[in-house]
């Protein structure tokens, strides 16, 4: 079922792409153990791999995002200080890998091989973040916990149960968290923090409230959760494999080999 | 019979101040009782004992003879509480992940869970938003999953903590109406509110609360001439030397 994102729908419901969304596509009906070892193979693979065969995974990524319903756009904005982070990475390849010279600025030179590679890099880190993001979005927190949890319980003398709930947690929290910047953020450009030019002052103005909030809602939540009783042993989701998670699993396996032999 | 006794609760923050200062109550089943009194009376603070969020720092509390401090777990099953703030209290990925997390934390097997959160979502007319994410509903419908929540753990007292506030009156006439419903189900229902207009024409008890202690207790009409003491707004009909009455009419 797709949700409706009308005037009504607050904050929490821009947030889309960082948090689960319902829906009916091949992702959402996949067992989560099976998306979860999927994430692992190809995110291992992805760092693995030539241009062409990126290319390769790039197209089955836009695919499943397409069955999935991701709204594109949107998952383009909630990643918009992270291209800055790609940019950064992208700059300190271009300027420090040696190479045949592209730019020559005296003090910074610009190899193409630099560029090559930093193009190479971020490419790779975007591919794995937005199969995560067709992870997180197509799976409920509780299963995630659940698959979590399935995962640890062979490995004595590790508490898999409160591992999992905290994970879980984790989940649920990252788009309240942002929630939160976006509401500070506002606030203070209401009062004209851009006239503020340094990003320091205005960065201190920002996480100091946020991290308040973030520990008040935090608070609260926990409240709410132990007045309904909350604690590790609970009923967890029913986990179940089908053929199609089997097919689906053999499938990336395969692709996985190809790629990396 | 009475279901809730309180004997001598005070409770003091870790900074020393003084939360709530030796009240004493008893409450009936089936009872509707309107707690009002202004910020900082002492309202949630009394509310949280009655589900064990927080402990007496002297005193007791009994919920149908049994001691909160002695077995937390089965108290808050029997008491649901129904916080101020509707959005911290999801946390679900959906309007039924929501509701099914109180059911999952007893321990119930999938299929009575399932039957519970049904009925709860139809009882407060959610059913239909079963697959919707909590975030997107309205705030009367937020607070009504809320309450779908609490009534999926079949708890027998259900406390609500400023239902009120924050909703236009759409959302007001909403969550009245489900309090209202509640209560002739034969649930026993504590409010409190610093706004008494609302409710208190339903009201069987009304008390106000001044700096942590109980100052009123009675009957709504004998004690609504008197509130404006305490910082609490009487009702326009009581001001005008009339009858309340309800929001609902």
């Amino acid at each position: 079922m797709r949700h409706q994102t009308g005037s009504r729908g607050c904050l929490m419901a821009e947030l889309t792409v960082l948090s689960y969304r319902c829906g009916k596509s091949i992702l959402h009906q996949l067992d989560v153990r099976t998306k979860l070892i999927s994430l692992i193979l190809i995110s291992y693979t992805v760092l693995r791999a030539d241009p062409l065969e990126l290319a390769a995974l790039t197209s089955i990524l836009i695919l499943m995002m397409i069955n999935s319903r991701m709204p594109v756009k949107s998952s383009l904005k909630a990643f918009r200080y992270f291209f800055l982070l790609l940019l950064l990475v992208f700059s300190a390849r271009a300027f420090s890998t040696p190479g045949s010279i592209l730019i020559d600025l005296n003090v910074i030179k610009v190899s193409k091989q630099g560029i090559y590679d930093g193009g190479l890099v971020c490419w790779r880190l975007l591919l794995v973040i937005l199969f995560s993001m067709s992870f997180v979005s197509t799976t409920r927190p509780s299963e995630i916990k659940a698959a979590v949890e399935w995962f640890l319980i062979p490995f004595p003398f590790i508490p898999a149960k409160r591992i999992a709930v905290m994970m879980s947690l984790i989940m649920r929290f990252i788009p309240v968290v942002f929630g939160q910047v976006k509401d500070t953020a506002d606030a203070q450009r209401a009062r004209c923090i851009e006239n503020r030019k340094n990003p320091v002052y205005r960065l201190i103005k920002l996480l100091i409230p946020v991290i308040r909030r973030t520990f008040e809602d935090a608070d609260d939540l926990v409240l709410a959760m132990e007045a309904r009783c909350f604690s590790e042993n609970r009923t967890d989701p029913m986990l179940l494999s089908s053929r199609k998670d089997w097919t689906f699993l053999f499938v990336v396996i395969c692709l996985c080999i190809i790629i990396i032999i | 019979m009475n279901i809730i006794e309180i004997k001598n609760l005070s409770h003091s923050f870790l900074d020393g101040t003084l939360g709530i200062d030796g009240i004493n109550l008893s409450i009936k089943k089936g009872e509707l009782i309107v707690i009002g009194g202004q910020n900082g009376s002492g309202k949630t603070t009394f509310l949280k004992h009655l589900n064990g969020l927080l402990l007496p720092t002297e005193g007791t509390v009994l919920i149908k003879g049994v001691e909160v401090s002695r077995n937390i777990k089965k108290v808050r099953q029997m008491v649901g509480m129904v916080f101020q703030n509707a959005d911290s209290q999801i946390v679900g990925e959906t309007v039924f992940a929501d509701v099914a997390f109180g059911p999952e934390n007893l321990c119930l097997d999938r299929p009575e869970i399932g039957k519970r959160v049904s009925s709860a979502l139809k009882s407060v007319g959610l059913t239909k938003y079963a697959e919707k994410r909590p975030h997107l509903l309205s705030g009367g419908e937020k607070r009504r999953l809320s309450i779908a929540g609490i009534l999926a753990m079949k708890p027998e007292i259900i406390v609500f903590d400023e239902p009120f506030s924050s909703l236009d009156y759409p959302g007001v006439m909403q969550v009245l109406e489900q309090i209202i419903s509640l209560h002739q189900s034969g649930h026993t229902i504590i409010i409190t509110t610093h706004d008494i207009e609302k409710i208190v024409a339903h009201a069987d008890r009304l008390l106000i609360m001044h700096n942590g202690k109980v100052k009123k207790d009675g009957m709504p009409d004998k004690i609504l001439k008197e509130t404006e003491v305490f910082g609490v707004r009487a009702p326009c009909a009581t001001r005008l030397g009339v009858e309340v009455a309800s929001w609902l009419n």
